[in-house]
């Protein structure tokens, strides 16, 4: 029953750490996209700056998984 | 607490009927050598040789491939790093430590697209286990506020209570969220791209892990590059001249 729980527990931490990044990440991306085809001799720029912002949501999306894996060590 | 995680690489491991995942190969003076840590070795060996000979008997001209391919890596990385940290002479300055980076991290996330890697005892990637990855984000770390103080001496400390004094706590955690974030991050993506892949490996062996493998490439290009800007990122804002 508990060992249940705790599995539940680490899936949930993963799928619900992974909705509001993946809405952001998305967000970003159009954006990105959108400006590029507006003004596209700028793409390096704006891919360097999508890359690192992209990294910094997918950090909030990391820390659930690590959620899982610690929670995961409790079996 | 963050240490342990080999023991989920191995549990994980013997689920999928890999029998070396984390655990020790032999022994040299007490210090237990794994997988994880001859693969270094021979990427480290690899790397060794390529420069090497890349660089044996430079050209101003250069007509080996071999400089050619080395001098395009090297400068499309260096424009980008410009592009972060403001001025090419900041770039070229701190390029040692991120060229370096980006080119062990680069070969280290390729070493799990070997023939039987993570299955073959002595050949894992070395990124694919939190130790590694914390290890590089803790030289990151020491390093930003190394060349800091050694750029500003003692106002380096300042910018904690830069905004308003009361920040410091946050600001504090900000630096110690930092290279935490930077070795889950490698760490989480490589691990689990090698994990799916063992998993889709597991249900058919023939073709199916190939597009995940496929993805892998792009992954791992994409985290060695997110690597080292975040790097660059962090100790150009470290080191950044005053402007204010």
């Amino acid at each position: 029953m508990v060992e249940g729980m705790i599995a539940l527990g680490a899936a949930l931490a993963v799928a619900i750490a992974t909705i509001g990044p993946g809405l952001g990440q998305g967000n970003a991306a159009g954006k990105a996209m959108e400006s590029i085809a507006r003004q596209p001799e700028a793409a390096g720029e704006i891919r360097t700056a999508l890359i690192l912002s992209l990294a910094f949501m997918e950090a909030l999306t990391i820390y659930g998984l690590l959620i899982a894996f610690l929670l995961l060590g409790k079996f | 607490m963050f240490f342990a995680t080999p023991v989920f690489a191995a549990e994980a491991a013997a689920e999928h009927g890999a029998e070396h995942g984390g655990g020790a190969l032999f022994s040299i003076f007490g210090l237990e050598v794994s997988s994880v840590v001859t693969t270094m070795w021979g990427l480290m060996i690899v790397l060794f040789l390529l420069s090497y000979f890349a660089t044996r008997k430079i050209e101003k001209i250069p007509e080996s491939r071999l400089q050619n391919a080395m001098e395009f890596v090297l400068e499309a990385l260096l424009s980008q790093l410009s592009g972060i940290m403001g001025g090419e002479k900041m770039a070229k300055k701190y390029f040692p430590l991120l060229g370096s980076f980006f080119i062990l991290i680069l070969a280290s996330n390729y070493s799990g697209l070997l023939p039987g890697a993570g299955h073959l005892p002595g050949l894992q990637p070395p990124t694919s286990t939190l130790s590694v990855t914390a290890g590089f984000a803790i030289i990151v770390f020491l390093c930003t506020h190394y060349f800091g103080i050694k750029k500003k001496g003692i106002g380096y400390f300042k910018h904690f209570v830069q905004p308003l004094p009361f920040l410091l706590p946050l600001n504090i955690i900000e630096e110690f969220v930092r290279p935490l974030s930077l070795s889950l991050r490698l760490y989480g993506n490589i691990f689990g791209e090698e994990m799916v892949v063992a998993s889709l490996f597991a249900l058919i062996p023939l073709f199916l892990p190939l597009p995940m493998m496929l993805l892998g490439i792009l992954f791992g290009l994409i985290q060695a590059f997110v690597f080292t800007m975040l790097a660059a990122l962090y100790i150009g804002t470290a080191a950044a001249e005053h402007h204010h």
